[in-house]
C-alpha cells in the first residue's frame, strides 16, 4: 500500500487521493500573447525535476498541495495551500 | 436481536428490504436520528455566536448533550444522540438568522449514520477500514475522515462501537459489506435474515 501524507487527516491509503495536476501559472489572457496562450492552454509541460501539484483527500473533500519527484515518484512533503500564499 | 432493517427512505428503492447483521457484529441504522449539519464560511463564527464550543479540526466535542464534530474549519456537524429538542431549536435560530451563518449541508438527508456493535465489531472493522483503530490510536476525541467498506466515511467511536456516517445512497451496499466482513472474521452466527 502506497502511503500519503494529508496535512489534515495525516497518513492514508495513496486510494483516498485524487490528484489535480501541478501547480501553473494563472497569465493575464488580456496581457498574454496568443502564442503563450495557446501554450498555457494546450500544452503540458513534461520534465524532470521536483512539482508541485494539487492533490485531494476526497473523504474530507480536503485540497492541498504535494511536492512530487517526477523521475523517483517520491512525495517529498505534503502542505496546507495556506502556505504557498503566505509565500507568494 | 432479530436483524433490523435499512431506514427505508423510499418504500419499493435499492435499500428497502435490505437486513442488517445482528449477532457477534451487529449493524444499527440511526439514520432517522436527528442531525444538523453546517458548511461553508461564517458556518464556525454563528455556532461559536450560539456558545457551541468548537473543537479542533478531525476532534469531537459535546454540547447540551450533542455530539460536536469539526470536519474542517468551517464544516462542523452535530449529531442529537437524543437531544433533539436543544439541536431542533439551534436549527429553527439558524433559519432565522441572518449571514453570514454558512449554508446547510442537509446531512440529515444525504447521509447515512449507521453503528457498528457488538463483541466482534473491532475485528469486523479491522478488515473495513485500513487505519489503526486501537485506542490508543484512535481515541473517542478523534474523527476519521477515511474509506470504510471502501467508501468515503466519517466514522467515529461510540459507546457501543463506531458510528459511520456516508452517502445515504450506499446503504443496502453497506450493510451487506459489514455483514459480509463479520463472517468472514467471526465463527459465531451473523444473523442477516431476521431470525431470532
Amino acid at each position: 500500500m502506497k502511503i500519503l501524507t494529508c496535512p489534515m487527516n495525516g497518513p492514508r491509503n495513496i486510494d483516498e487521493f485524487q490528484s489535480f495536476g501541478p501547480v501553473r501559472a494563472e497569465p493575464d489572457p488580456d496581457r498574454t500573447a496568443d502564442t503563450d496562450w495557446s501554450r498555457h492552454l494546450f500544452r503540458a509541460e513534461n520534465r524532470r525535476g521536483i512539482v508541485v501539484e494539487w492533490w485531494r483527500h476526497v473523504p474530507s473533500n480536503y485540497f492541498f498541495l504535494a511536492e512530487r519527484d517526477l523521475v523517483t515518484n517520491e512525495i517529498i512533503r505534503t502542505f496546507d495551500a495556506s502556505e504557498r500564499r503566505a509565500q507568494s | 436481536m432479530a436483524a433490523s432493517p435499512v431506514f427505508p427512505f423510499m418504500p419499493g428503492g435499492a435499500a428497502d428490504g435490505t437486513r442488517l447483521p445482528s449477532g457477534a457484529v451487529m449493524l444499527t441504522d440511526l439514520t432517522g436520528g436527528f442531525r444538523f449539519g453546517l458548511k461553508g464560511g461564517g458556518s464556525a463564527g454563528w455556532l461559536a455566536s450560539q456558545g457551541v464550543p468548537l473543537p479542533a479540526v478531525n476532534r469531537l466535542g459535546s454540547w447540551r448533550g450533542t455530539r460536536v464534530l469539526r470536519l474542517g474549519n468551517e464544516d462542523i456537524l452535530l449529531l442529537a444522540d437524543g437531544a433533539d429538542s436543544t439541536l431542533a431549536e439551534l436549527a429553527s435560530t439558524w433559519h432565522g438568522a441572518t449571514a453570514p451563518k454558512g449554508y446547510s449541508s442537509w446531512r440529515e438527508e444525504g447521509w447515512a449514520w449507521m453503528r457498528v456493535s457488538g463483541p466482534q465489531a473491532p475485528r469486523a472493522m479491522e478488515r473495513l477500514c485500513a487505519l489503526d483503530l486501537r485506542a490508543d490510536k484512535f481515541s473517542a476525541e478523534d474523527i476519521a475522515q477515511t474509506r470504510v467498506g471502501h467508501i468515503e466515511a466519517v466514522m467515529v467511536r461510540s459507546q457501543a462501537g463506531f458510528d459511520v456516517l456516508f452517502d445515504v445512497t450506499a446503504s443496502a451496499y453497506f450493510a451487506r459489506t459489514v455483514a459480509a466482513a463479520a463472517r468472514h472474521c467471526t465463527d459465531l452466527l451473523i444473523d442477516t435474515e431476521g431470525h431470532t
